[in-house]
């Protein structure tokens, strides 16, 4: 296949438009084939998938992408049999049109690379012509003029009065013009600072003092609305779970059935791009590890079809996913047992510290875990993923009843509300999501122990790691740490000493040079009011550090 | 024999799929039809807006299947309240059937272009519609 065509330019513009249409479809004939095995052979959306199907033909035969077309093709002869006869609703119909538009979809994703189209669909036509029958008369209706009304639109644009579709890469362009606005407003911030120490409350001060405050509301306002721009339903990434999971289920010999719940809730573009694997981790590991086979179900009284939740809601100003299976539960024994053969620190009696080791780096890619412990493979990186989006993971569990992990991810990767501090005069800005306190040292009350540095708060006793050495400032140490900032991500907390607390402040997310700073304990940089850059701490990575002095 | 080279114009497409909007802005900057000017419709509602609004277009690509108004029925409007008559307005169809082709041209479509549809197609349809106003103009 080669992309030798008048519009191979515009491959990324099909894969857009496409891929949402063919998981539509796939979704849609995987819930027919559910319907029919269940004695419901109503096949009244078959008319609207068939036109979505013929739409696809259409812009595969355009892109020159000959085997997309086929397969949209012999399905589409298949749907419209469907339509025409009763008769032929049948379960080899119903699974031929599951896989086919599985493979259609996952033929779509793949279309950027020739190479993965060249296997499969021959294959599959060929089985689904002979299905069809020697007497293949052609079964191709005309089309209903009125079908894209009653289509269900998966992405945001052109389905209601007035949306129009705007290149996201505008609303990028935007967000940048922003993040200067918001510098040139901080740099204002400072200079009115400085007149009002030196000349005191005169009336043009109090002018002055409304006109900032007046700015300061109006760009809260233009951000809330810049960033309602960049929101789109999850039900984007969330949809194209369900053939996933069946797939995986039917190759592990499991009844697994996916509960998706609040798929209208919206994420910022950005963090739905990236959310994808994480996701399919976790839910793998539902359905390999967590859920037990059916006679062992049966067994423990349970039904014999397991249950997997996905589920997202918004809380405040973040998103909560949960992924949850009612299979076996975490096994707290094995997993101790483990981290011991590891060799690491295994914390005293706390449960959830203790399923936590499981997102420690290299716990769960080792093999006994995956296949004894009842974790498997990626674990670490999905918790990896997650922190990169400056969120956090959690885990749960009870044995025999299931495991649930939560997610927790900002609305939005573009602007974080941030402490500033400052460490060796260097600032950076720390996710006020990751912070639990500040806290004055006082004299003494920083012990080493191990030669880590170790302080009491609240009652337990944390690490409390020097922000110098950690940052590569340490060697230059040059003010004293006044302060020590509580970090946390999930069960953990960490300590980092400081220098001074300079403020809080909204910082724009610029993309990080990878030659700054050490890429685990910093995840960008930005551009504080006084026009210095300051890197933007990962805190959950600094958090997660197995040795830090 | 070649064809007959179309020349650049002003021209309105309306379609409810960006990937084909990607598509004519393709066609309409290379080739012999590099220069002209191309507005873009979402929907037939829109598309009417900028029909009323440009007397100068040379031809409007018209997608028969489209919510907010599809094709038939900008038609029909447009046939209903006597809009630019002057204006040529091609029917964009995939499969569609002689009844589908004859209720367009009842409505007032001058021609059909069928997808999938490659650049020339689009190059020839433009050049033959050109030559059927060369006259006049």
């Amino acid at each position: 296949m080669d992309h030798d065509n008048a519009f191979g330019d515009l491959i990324q513009d099909y894969i857009a438009e496409s891929l949402p249409l063919a998981e539509t479809v796939s979704d849609a004939f995987l819930a027919l084939e559910r319907r029919w095995r269940d004695g419901d052979t109503d096949a009244a959306d078959v008319a609207g998938l068939k036109g979505t199907l013929h739409t696809l033909k259409g812009n595969s035969a355009m892109m020159g992408l000959t085997p997309i077309q086929l397969v949209a093709h012999v399905l589409e002869d298949l749907a419209a049999r469907i339509l025409a006869d009763p008769v032929a609703r049948t379960e080899a119909a119903a699974a031929l049109l599951v896989e086919g538009s599985g493979l259609l979809a996952d033929l779509v994703q793949a279309a950027a690379d020739p190479a993965a189209l060249a296997g499969g669909a021959e294959e599959y036509a060929g089985r689904v012509r002979a299905h069809l029958g020697a007497a293949n008369e052609p079964v191709s209706q005309p089309l209903r003029l009125e079908r894209r009304d009653t289509e269900r639109r998966v992405d945001a644009g052109a389905d209601a009065t007035g949306t129009i579709r705007v290149d996201f890469r505008r609303l990028d362009a935007m967000l940048e013009i922003f993040g200067e606005a918001m510098i040139e407003r901080s740099a204002l911030l400072e200079v009115y600072r400085g007149l009002t120490a030196r000349y005191g409350n005169g009336p043009e001060i109090a002018d002055l003092d409304r006109a900032v405050s007046a700015l300061g509301a109006t760009m809260k306002r233009l951000e809330s609305a810049l960033m309602q721009t960049r929101l789109l339903p999850i039900a984007t990434v969330f949809g194209r779970f369900g053939r996933a999971v069946r797939g995986l289920a039917q190759e592990e010999r499991k009844r697994v059935r996916l509960l998706i719940e609040g798929d209208d809730t919206r994420l910022d573009k950005t963090i739905l791009d990236r959310l994808g694997e994480p996701l399919v981790h976790l839910l793998s590991n539902a359905i390999v590890h967590g859920v037990e086979p059916e006679a062992e179900r049966v067994r423990a009284g349970k039904p014999p079809e397991a249950t997997v939740l996905l589920r997202a809601a918004t809380l405040a100003d973040q998103v909560q996913i949960t992924v949850a299976d009612d299979g076996r539960g975490l096994d707290a024994d094995r997993i101790v047992a483990k981290a011991k053969a590891l060799g690491l620190e295994v914390p005293s009696a706390d449960r959830e510290a203790i399923y936590a080791l499981i997102f420690v780096p290299g716990f769960s890619t080792a093999e006994q875990i995956s296949t004894v412990a009842g974790r498997g493979v990626g674990l670490d990186a999905a918790a990896a993923a997650i922190h990169a989006l400056g969120g956090g993971i959690e885990v749960a569990s009870e044995t025999g009843r299931g495991t649930s992990f939560t997610l927790t991810l900002p609305l939005t990767l573009a602007i974080v509300r941030s402490l500033i501090v400052e460490v060796d005069r260097e600032r950076y800005a720390v996710p006020l999501s990751h912070v639990a306190e500040t806290v004055r040292l006082e004299p003494g009350s920083l012990h080493e122990i191990n030669s880590r540095g170790v302080a009491m708060w609240r009652g337990s006793a944390i690490h409390v790691a020097d922000g110098g050495q950690l940052l590569g400032t340490g060697a230059t140490r040059t003010a004293p740490r006044n302060y020590y900032v509580v970090l946390f991500a999930g069960p953990r907390r960490r300590g980092l000493l400081v220098d001074r607390l300079v403020g809080h402040q909204d910082v724009v997310v610029k993309g990080l040079d990878p030659t700054l700073g050490r890429p685990d304990v910093v995840s960008g940089a930005t551009i504080l009011g006084d026009g210095r850059v300051a890197c933007i701490l990962d805190a959950a990575g600094i958090v997660a550090l197995r040795e830090v002095a | 024999m070649g064809h007959a080279t179309p020349r650049p114009g002003t021209f309105l497409v309306v379609d409810d799929s960006a990937l084909h909007h990607q598509m004519y802005r393709l066609i309409f900057s290379r080739g012999p039809l590099a220069g002209s000017t191309v507005y873009h419709a979402m929907n037939g509602r829109e598309g009417y807006a900028l029909l009323a609004a440009h007397p100068e277009l040379t031809v409007v690509l018209l997608d028969l299947n489209m919510p907010e108004m599809n094709g038939l029925e900008l038609l029909s409007r447009r046939q209903a309240e006597g809009l630019h008559p002057h204006i040529p307005i091609v029917l964009v169809t995939t499969e569609s059937t002689p009844e589908d082709e004859a209720r367009g041209r009842g409505a007032g479509a001058w021609d059909y272009l069928r997808k999938p549809f490659q650049p020339t197609d689009v190059e020839r349809l433009i050049a033959r519609l050109q030559a059927d106003r060369a006259p006049a103009a």
